[in-house]
């Protein structure tokens, strides 16, 4: 079998606030196979994005090591980080996080144009037709829905064809119309590009239709292992 | 009134770094305004509201001559009438020696009966009155006499011809201020002996006044009527001391001026600096307040609570300024030396107080209404809508504007005491905004579709534009900083430059005025070489194209009054350092010229304060004599310097009959110049000299002393200034952190992050800056050439360096204000985000 295209081994996070001392993640170890759509699910509070962020190199870990791509990722610089985060891995955060001053277009084709890619323009083009946002695409984030945010922030997270896509609560912001569109849109588009998913969320609706269902719960991972 | 006193505490620690800045705006613009306004009340206190203990007298008579008998028969027959007491005086400058002739002073000898002054103080050493002390044969002198000359109470001087034993010395004059405006020190001399001095008759300049002192001093105005009616027009001045001119008061008006106009642009600074902050502390609770507004809060109660707030912060920072403007006054004596007229205290009155405070509630309310006013404009629906960027600014509210405007108005004319100046002031600040919004509007909408090359570029070029537009009032406000500044800057360069030219090494510096005809060779045996001898003719302008002068209007000119006597000359060619630039040659056609009318050449600096042009007719009165001159040509300098020039020139043949004396510019090694000045005067001692090496040196420490001034009030609007560049920058740091955070996220190195901040605020800076040096090459040469009237210099290195300067200075705090974020791993930024 191939190797693991995410690992981590014992992480556990914790933050001082003031004398206390909060332990969010604790001794957490799991890989992700490439390809593969699981779905880390776990209550409000539970540490779900603790955990994308320190997997996903966003944020550094108190303890233990996590690989991407057979990398040790751990003690990596944020310039080391800079050309992993535009190509081999996309992000989809619940509260979108588009960048204010560019319109839908230019956001999706930001990650292209920092690779150099001189196909950005119609790469960009395409995924806009693909998620039916062509005629917004001169719209800038303050006037799109948040339905049509999440599409082009889906757009711009594959834009590099990322072999790993980390989704935070993707629909957290959304109601059930637009979050059923946008689960379905990453699923196809995932099938489409052929990446592997890393999905927080605290909807068992979605969690039903991944592959595999990690739980956190009091700082600590259990694997519900792959369904059938 | 409702107070929410949680609701404020918490505003105020929230407000952080903006409230620090909102106060010190307000303690920076009150401590200057009541320093200098406290300084200004106790100079004109002293000086124009003592009017007569300035001038010595109700009425003073003035006259370059000896009063004519009609206006003297005049006085008389109202002293008579006991309307009046009258006493005489003459002032001049000779050269003294000291009683053995080995060392010289240029000294203002001042004779005087026993009772003078009416009106003023002279102090002396011995506590005797200067009647008492002075008798004939004795002088009283000032310390510095006998510093100079090395001599102590009871040795002897020697004045013209005559020996005078120093009887005495003056510790204080209420006539004489200051020191630095007169060109030697004092000593007081007994009319009785006036005329065994030998020196009046022979063309000295010597100044002759009249003091009267009236038993109704209410009826000075009346009295001075009838007096100039027997006045020699022009030649006698019959003024109350209310309204006499001095060069002390000219000088402080002006100081005054200047140092007002400065005060007033620190006020602007602070006022942009506190609408600033207040707008960022608005912007940054714009959710909080959408939320409050959304939980049921009125904008009454919102409105009410930020008064409170500012209202709270305006009089903390009055206090501070208040505080800060006393010490500013306690300096005064380190900063302005012998600049300070003598008896003007630093104390600090009530009154300043009352007037920081005053001024404070004013201050406050004019900068804050506008932020305060679009309060009321935040909608609930903000919440929802995640805007970012200030609320969309909808037209500034009309009556909130006017009366901002009005109250501002008000405040610069009040402190630079002139209508008309300070509605050009409110005027062109107005339209310095309103201009720099529209071209930063238009460009920033170029700069969007503008074909940049690189990524980080458009990148930068489109963060400019985010929404909310934040960009464009922070162009508005470096703008009108950085303009502020190089205007301050610029006026004091151009000012120096006319003022404080080096003395050229080979220039002559010694001038021997006064030499008469049968005493030119004499004179040449002492100096010991050929030296070149000027005749100078004395005149008065009587009219120009029959226009005829008014002495009054004259007087009231800032720059040189055609009414004053004038040297006038004859030559046949120019000087080394003087060019033609009307006409071809001096005495052009003048053959041509009607029987009785001469030919004469003009300098172009009295041809623009005259407005005299080639072929005008002018009128002179030489002596009693009138004569009729045609301007055959203008000349024009080639060096501003301490140079002798002559404004008018005529033909050989017109003058040579006329009475007149020589004028002599010598050059020696410095060092041989007093021992110089001692021979001449021992040997001629009606001529007078004049060591122009001492006189630039006093000119240029002056200078100096008055930089100094001008920089310590020029640096109060440079920190409001520097303080507005990081406030405002920090204001919209949110933004750019968000920006930066995103970048990284998907994937940006440091260098490309880097890259778009410096990018971004080197474009920021660099639009304001070049905006800023248009707009205070504009303002700087219109006030050097309307204001002071003298010859405008661009200095285009100084405005370079500027551009320069602010570039570096905004790239720096731009990127300090966001460094934490580029080493940092993005996780916790990225939680602070509410997401777009
Ligand atoms: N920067 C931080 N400092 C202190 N505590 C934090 C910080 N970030 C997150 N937490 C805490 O960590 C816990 C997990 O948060 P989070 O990962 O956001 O949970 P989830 O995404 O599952 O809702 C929460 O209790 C939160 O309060
Ligand atoms: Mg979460």
């Amino acid at each position: 079998m191939s190797d693991p295209i995410l690992r981590a081994a014992h992480i556990s996070k914790h933050y001082t606030i003031g004398e206390r001392r909060a332990i969010v993640l604790n001794d957490i170890s799991m890989q992700l196979e490439a390809g593969e759509f699981a779905v880390i699910s776990g209550a409000s509070g539970s540490g779900k994005t603790t955990l994308l962020t320190v997997l996903s190199g966003l944020d550094k870990p108190s303890n233990g090591r996590v690989w991407l791509d057979t990398q040790d990722i751990t003690d990596f610089d944020e310039n080391r980080l800079a050309p992993l985060r535009n190509r081999l891995i996309g992000f989809v955060f619940q509260a979108f996080h588009l960048v204010p001053s560019l319109t839908s277009m230019e956001n999706i084709m930001f990650p292209a144009e920092l690779n150099r890619d001189p196909d950005a323009t119609e790469k960009a083009s395409q995924l806009l037709h693909r998620v039916g946002l062509w005629e917004q695409r001169h719209n800038r984030p303050e006037q799109l829905s948040g339905g049509e945010k999440q599409r082009v922030a889906i757009c711009r997270a594959l834009i590099n064809n990322p072999q790993l896509v980390f989704a935070d609560e993707p629909t957290g912001n959304l109601d059930s119309e637009n979050s059923r569109e946008v689960v379905e849109l990453l699923l196809e588009l995932q099938q489409e590009f052929n990446t592997t998913l890393l999905l927080a969320t605290h909807s068992s609706e979605i969690s039903d239709r991944a592959d595999r269902v990690l739980s956190l719960h009091d700082g600590r991972l259990v694997d519900n292992g792959y369904r059938q | 009134m409702m107070i929410h006193y949680r609701f404020l505490l918490e505003e105020l620690r929230y407000g952080g770094k903006q409230v620090i800045t909102f106060v010190i705006c307000v303690a920076l613009s009150i401590a200057t305004l009541t320093a200098l306004n406290s300084f200004r009340r106790d100079v004109h206190g002293s000086l124009i509201d003592e009017a007569r203990e300035l001038q010595g007298g109700d009425i003073i008579i003035h006259a370059h001559q000896p009063i004519s008998d009609k206006l003297q028969l005049a006085v008389d027959s109202l002293a008579q009438q006991n309307y009046l007491k009258q006493q005489k005086t003459f002032e001049f400058y000779t050269v003294v020696l000291s009683e053995i002739k080995d060392s010289s002073l240029l000294s203002s000898i001042k004779a005087v009966e026993s009772a003078y002054p009416f009106f003023g103080t002279i102090t002396l050493t011995s506590g005797l009155q200067l009647g008492e002390a002075l008798e004939p044969g004795t002088v009283v002198v000032a310390q510095e006499v006998l510093d100079r000359l090395d001599r102590a109470i009871g040795d002897r001087l020697i004045i013209g011809d005559v020996a005078f034993t120093i009887a005495d010395v003056v510790a204080f004059e209420s006539m004489r201020p200051v020191s630095f405006l007169s060109f030697g020190p004092r000593i007081f001399i007994s009319m009785t002996d006036l005329d065994q001095l030998g020196l009046l008759g022979r063309g000295s300049r010597v100044e002759h006044e009249l003091l009267l002192q009236l038993s109704e001093p209410g009826d000075a105005e009346d009295i001075t009527k009838i007096l100039s009616a027997s006045a020699v027009p022009r030649v006698e001045r019959v003024e109350t001391a209310a309204s006499a001119r001095s060069r002390v008061r000219t000088f402080f008006d002006n100081l005054l001026f200047f140092l007002s106009c400065i005060s007033i642009l620190t006020l602007m600074l602070s006022g942009i600096g506190m609408q600033g902050s207040l707008s960022a502390i608005l912007y940054q609770k714009q959710k909080v307040i959408a939320v409050t507004k959304a939980f049921g809060a009125s904008n009454r109660f919102l409105l009410t609570q930020y008064l409170i707030m500012v209202s709270f912060m305006g009089a903390f920072g009055s206090l501070i300024g208040i505080g800060l403007g006393y010490t500013i006054k306690r300096l005064f004596p380190l900063l302005l030396g012998d600049l300070v007229p003598q008896g003007v205290g630093y104390a600090f009155h009530p009154a300043d107080t009352l007037e920081g405070i005053v001024l404070g509630i004013l201050v406050v309310t004019v900068f804050t209404l506008l932020p305060l006013h679009r309060l009321g404009t935040v909608k609930p629906v903000m919440i929802f809508r995640h805007e970012t960027g200030a609320a969309k600014r909808q037209a500034a509210p009309i009556i909130t504007g006017i009366i901002c405007s009005l109250f501002l108005s008000l405040l610069v004319i009040r402190q630079i005491d002139d209508v008309k100046i300070g509605i050009f002031f409110v005027l062109g600040l107005v339209l310095l905004i309103a201009t720099v919004s529209l071209t930063a509007s238009a460009c920033l909408w170029l700069l969007k579709r503008a074909p940049l090359p690189t990524l980080a570029l458009r990148q930068a070029a489109k963060s400019l534009y985010r929404p909310g537009n934040a960009s464009r009032s922070i162009i508005v406000t470096l703008t009108s900083a950085i303009s502020v500044l190089l205007v301050i800057f610029l006026l004091k360069l151009n000012l120096f430059a006319t003022f404080i030219e080096s003395y050229p090494e080979n220039a002559p510096n010694l001038f021997c005025i006064d030499i008469q005809q049968d005493q030119k060779d004499l004179f040449q045996a002492v100096v010991g070489e050929e030296v070149l001898l000027f005749p100078v003719i004395r005149a008065r302008l009587l009219s120009i194209n029959d226009q005829p002068i008014d002495p009054v209007q004259e007087r009231e000119r800032k720059t040189d009054n055609l009414g004053r006597e004038f040297n006038l000359t004859y030559r046949e060619n120019l000087l080394d350092d003087e060019i033609i630039i009307g006409g071809n040659s001096l005495f052009e056609g003048t053959e041509r010229l009607p029987p009785g009318v001469v030919a004469l050449s003009v300098l172009d600096s009295i041809a623009e304060i005259g407005e005299i042009e080639l072929d005008d007719r002018m009128r002179f009165n030489i002596q009693g004599v009138e004569i009729e001159a045609q301007v055959t040509s203008i000349r024009s300098r080639t060096e501003s310097r301490l140079y002798p020039f002559f404004y008018f020139v005529f033909e050989p043949a017109t003058l040579e009959a006329a009475p007149q004396t020589f004028f002599s510019a010598i050059h020696l090694p410095r060092e041989l110049i007093p021992d110089m000045i001692t021979a001449i005067v021992a040997q001629l001692p009606n001529v007078s000299t004049i060591n122009v090496a001492d006189v630039a040196d006093r000119f240029g420490q002056l200078m100096k002393r008055l930089s100094v001034v001008i920089t310590f009030f020029a640096s109060f609007s440079i920190m409001a200034g520097c303080l507005i560049l990081i406030s405002t920058i920090f204001a919209t740091r949110l933004d750019r952190i968000r920006e930066t955070v995103y970048y990284k996220v998907l994937g940006a190195d440091s260098n490309f992050v880097l890259l778009v901040l410096t990018c971004e605020h080197a474009m920021l800076a660099l639009f304001s800056s070049i905006m800023a040096v248009i707009f205070a090459e504009v303002a700087a040469w219109l006030i050097c050439t309307t204001v002071f009237n003298i010859v405008y210099q661009p200095h285009w290195y100084v405005a370079g360096l500027t551009v320069v300067c602010s570039i570096v200075l905004v790239i720096m705090i731009g990127l300090t204000s966001s460094f934490g974020i580029i080493q940092q791993r993005p996780a916790v930024y990225l939680r602070q985000q509410n997401g777009t």
